[in-house]
């Protein structure tokens, strides 16, 4: 059985992961802090109160949500084990044959793609990313970013062998032919499934975020809607939910909030809504102490993006759905027959993960306990029986003997081509060589210039929302003069600190908002909040909502940007300071 | 002095000593026991408190035991009284008495008496468990910002770990030579040719990987480093 190291080696040799990742993910991890400073100081803890909050009140969230489904008449469901969950959806998709799915790693979790396919379903992937590690067929090697090992000229080969027509490898055009695939599938599709990054408890809305559109095609087109995800993700109420969002899109791709934020209730007249709770090892999860806010994770992938070793292997390496610092915690505590139980070990615990987990899971701590766990479950008699020596040796009166043993056996060790360990490195000398010459540099650097003082910002939530909106691509005037093919809405509320707009009821309607060519949002100036934590009154009651920032796009291949996939090509904002 | 200290290169702790002394306090050198970090990192808990206790016992009689290793100063911190249990307290009466060296002679009251120059440049590696788990990174760089006519080259991804990681290198060679050799490419970016850091360990697996691929590279201890300014 191939292991971390066999498929980390396997690619490493194949071309190393780091030289696609490393660029990509120093970035992000830059991108990333600065886009957490923007916010609030308090952002982090807030979202850690509300996921340990979550976590700690897991049952009782539950029922109160049960009750908030029956209101919203959105069909509550759990499944107990991967089986179950597989042949729940295939239940409540009855004849439905084409079937659009969105991004969830749960349904990764479960295989439930491969599973709906064997039943003679048509699965499309319509996430672009998604699509592209489909027809690879390896898996997605990253939470929010399935295709980012691939580079443009393996995704271009790809889509090829799939028979599209990509004359050049320009990220647009990949992109973009992916789009018109997913668009066509569309027109005729019988049911659309998706994920959940939140499901709140107290009003029973399912809250998912999305850049390309895809998800809003898919709650939308079809007459039915199944969100899939696991038990944890519940949240007490919109507060709690916003506190999420707040670090959700920040931590994962460095961008404010993602282009579409849904916060789904009822469903249309003509449709069904179903919401699937995936339990598969959660509740073991939860009832042991140690890894209980595991549990907290909201899937943004910052854990990863940090991760030198994950930049250096790769995701796939890891050979789960789940990859990565919080892969190697919970891909162990989820499959519990020791197909992962080396993935406790594919971290040199530098507690990176840690530091960056913006819901505060200690995540180097828990692959301790788990190694701990490791030794006494699969460890083998040698090297159980190994480090008893070493004990031995170490502990008694004898530890200057014990060293001495040590420096001979490793410096023996060092020189000898030990078997599959073909590298060069050798260990230092005891007395090291010196040449003062050493301290003379190859280059003077010029010093850098003091750090600049930080962006100013601008004095009035009008003036902010207008500068951090038009970051995000969104056009905001005093009027828009009527085009043929707009939808003009009229917005709740909207966040300055994020550029978005909130729309609720009917103006949150999907249909009409895809269907659109340009989206014109009327704005009262005076509705303008500055954080998303500070839109939850706007956010009272439990119809639809939808929050907007900027027009769809996607950074799926190589991370670049590029707009418009699925929606309305333009989103306009008509800023009046009167109402 | 930690015991891969003295199976590897011993005179990092003669460095340490000598810092110590020039600084005036009475030194005894401790050499070679380990406070349990390898098993304890591999999962083997109770053979990692048998070898840390026996550390703790040599603690008795000293006032003080500077330890010039960021990585073992954290296992005695903050992992080693964990494995007591509810007799943590009592453990900690002297797990409390390891201090990293770094942070030591950073708040040493003798410190500014003390004449330190090097003319020179050097990079400076930030080991993963003085940042993270004693959050050293800001008194290192005051320390080394004290010696006079010395160039501290940062690196430009000073949060990403060299790929040591204890057994981390030997159970997973290929991933770990990868990070090093991404971390020897920060260095190499610096211009500079001697590499501190406040853990031998990290040094030895950088140091190593730097031999091997050509790249000309001296790798110091910070107490070599200060020894060094004092000379």
């Amino acid at each position: 059985m191939s292991g971390f190291r066999e498929r980390a080696q396997a690619d490493i040799a194949a071309g190393p992961p780091s030289q696609t990742l490393e660029p990509i993910l120093r970035k992000l991890v830059d991108d990333s802090a600065a886009r957490l400073a923007l916010g609030p100081a308090d952002a982090r803890a807030r979202a850690e109160a509300a996921r340990a909050y979550a976590v700690e009140h897991l049952d009782e969230l539950h029922e109160t949500l049960q009750a908030a489904c029956a209101r919203q008449g959105i069909g509550y469901h759990r499944a107990a084990t991967a089986e179950d969950a597989v042949a729940l959806v295939g239940e409540l998709l009855g004849d439905a044959h084409r079937v659009a799915k969105s991004k969830s790693m749960v349904a990764e979790e479960v295989g439930l793609t491969h599973a709906l396919r064997a039943q003679g379903r048509e699965v499309l992937e319509t996430d672009i990313g998604e699509y592209i590690v489909d027809i690879e067929g390896r898996g997605p090697s990253h939470i929010t970013a399935p295709a980012i090992h691939l580079n443009r000229s393996r995704i271009r080969d790809l889509l090829a062998s799939a028979g599209a027509d990509v004359p050049h490898d320009d990220p647009v055009l990949l992109s973009q032919t992916v789009r018109d695939v997913v668009g066509e599938f569309f027109a005729d599709v019988d049911a659309g499934i998706t994920g959940a990054n939140a499901v709140v408890a107290s009003s029973g809305r399912i809250v998912i975020v999305e850049n390309e559109g895809n998800v809003s095609l898919g709650v939308s087109r079809p007459r039915l809607h199944i969100a899939i995800t696991g038990l944890e993700k519940v949240v007490a109420d919109e507060e709690a939910a916003l506190a999420v969002l707040q670090v959700l899109a920040p931590s994962a791709t460095a961008q404010p909030l993602t282009a579409y934020t849904h916060f789904l209730g009822e469903p249309l007249p003509d449709q069904e809504r179903h919401l699937v709770f995936v339990d598969n090892g959660r509740s073991q999860i939860l009832a042991d102490e140690r890894y209980r806010d595991a549990l907290r994770c909201i899937r943004c992938g910052a854990c990863m993006n940090g991760c030198p070793v994950y930049t250096a292997a790769g995701g796939l390496a890891y050979g789960s759905p789940y990859m990565g610092p919080i892969g190697a915690v919970v891909s162990p505590l989820l499959w519990r027959d020791g197909r992962y139980a080396d993935l406790p070990s594919a971290s040199s615990l530098c507690g990176r993960c840690t530091e960056v987990c913006p819901v505060g899971i200690p995540l180097h701590r828990m692959l301790l306990d788990l190694r701990a766990d490791g030794a006494e479950e699969h460890g083998s008699t040698v090297e159980r029986l190994g480090w008893r020596a070493w004990a031995q040796a170490f502990s008694g009166r004898t530890g200057r003997a014990a060293s001495w043993l040590g420096r001979l056996g490793l410096r023996t060790a060092g020189r000898l081509p030990l078997p599959q360990r073909a590298d060069a490195r050798q260990l230092p000398e005891a007395i090291p060589a010196r040449n003062p010459a050493m301290l003379v540099p190859l280059a003077t650097i010029e010093t850098e210039p003091a750090e600049l003082p930080g962006p100013v910002e601008p004095a009035s939530l009008a003036a902010l929302f207008r500068e951090r909106a038009e970051e995000v691509g969104t056009i905001v005037l005093d009027t828009v003069p009527p085009e043929p093919g707009d939808r003009r809405v009229r917005a709740a509320a909207a966040i300055a600190a994020t550029g978005s707009v909130v729309l609720v009821g009917d103006a949150a309607l999907r249909g009409p908002v895809m269907d659109a060519r340009r989206l014109v949002v009327e704005l009262d100036a005076a509705t303008i909040a500055r954080h998303p934590q500070d839109i939850a009154a706007t956010l009272a009651g439990d119809g639809d909502a939808l929050i907007l920032t900027g027009a769809s796009r996607t950074a799926d291949i190589e991370k670049r940007i590029v707009r418009g996939i699925h929606g309305p090509e333009a989103l306009l904002v008509e800023l009046s300071s009167t109402a | 002095m930690p015991c891969y200290m003295a199976a590897l290169r011993p005179a990092d702790g003669d460095h340490a000593r000598s810092v110590l002394e020039r600084l005036g306090d009475d030194v005894t050198t401790v050499v070679g026991p380990c406070c349990g970090q390898p098993a304890f990192n591999s999962g083997y808990r109770s053979e990692a408190r048998t070898v840390g206790r026996a550390l703790l016992r040599a603690s008795r009689g000293h006032e003080t035991v500077v330890v010039p290793s960021g990585s073992c100063t954290s296992m005695l911190q903050h992992y080693l009284p964990s494995l007591w249990g509810p007799r943590r307290s009592k453990v900690e009466r002297f797990s409390d008495r390891f201090v990293e060296f770094s942070a030591y002679v950073a708040g040493h009251p003798r410190l500014a008496t003390l004449p330190l120059q090097l003319e020179g440049a050097v990079a400076y590696h930030d080991a993963c468990h003085g940042r993270r788990e004693l959050a050293l990174t800001e008194s290192v760089i005051g320390l080394l910002a004290r010696i006079e006519e010395l160039d501290v080259r940062r690196l430009a991804y000073e949060g990403e770990c060299c790929g040591f990681g204890g057994t981390f290198t030997v159970k997973e060679p290929e991933v770990s030579l990868a990070m090093a050799q991404a971390k020897l490419a920060d260095v190499a970016k610096t211009q500079a040719r001697v590499l501190v850091s406040g853990d031998l360990s990290c040094l030895a697996h950088l140091g190593a990987t730097a031999r091997a691929e050509g790249q000309e590279l001296e790798t110091w201890t910070l107490a070599e480093l200060l020894d060094r300014a004092l000379a």
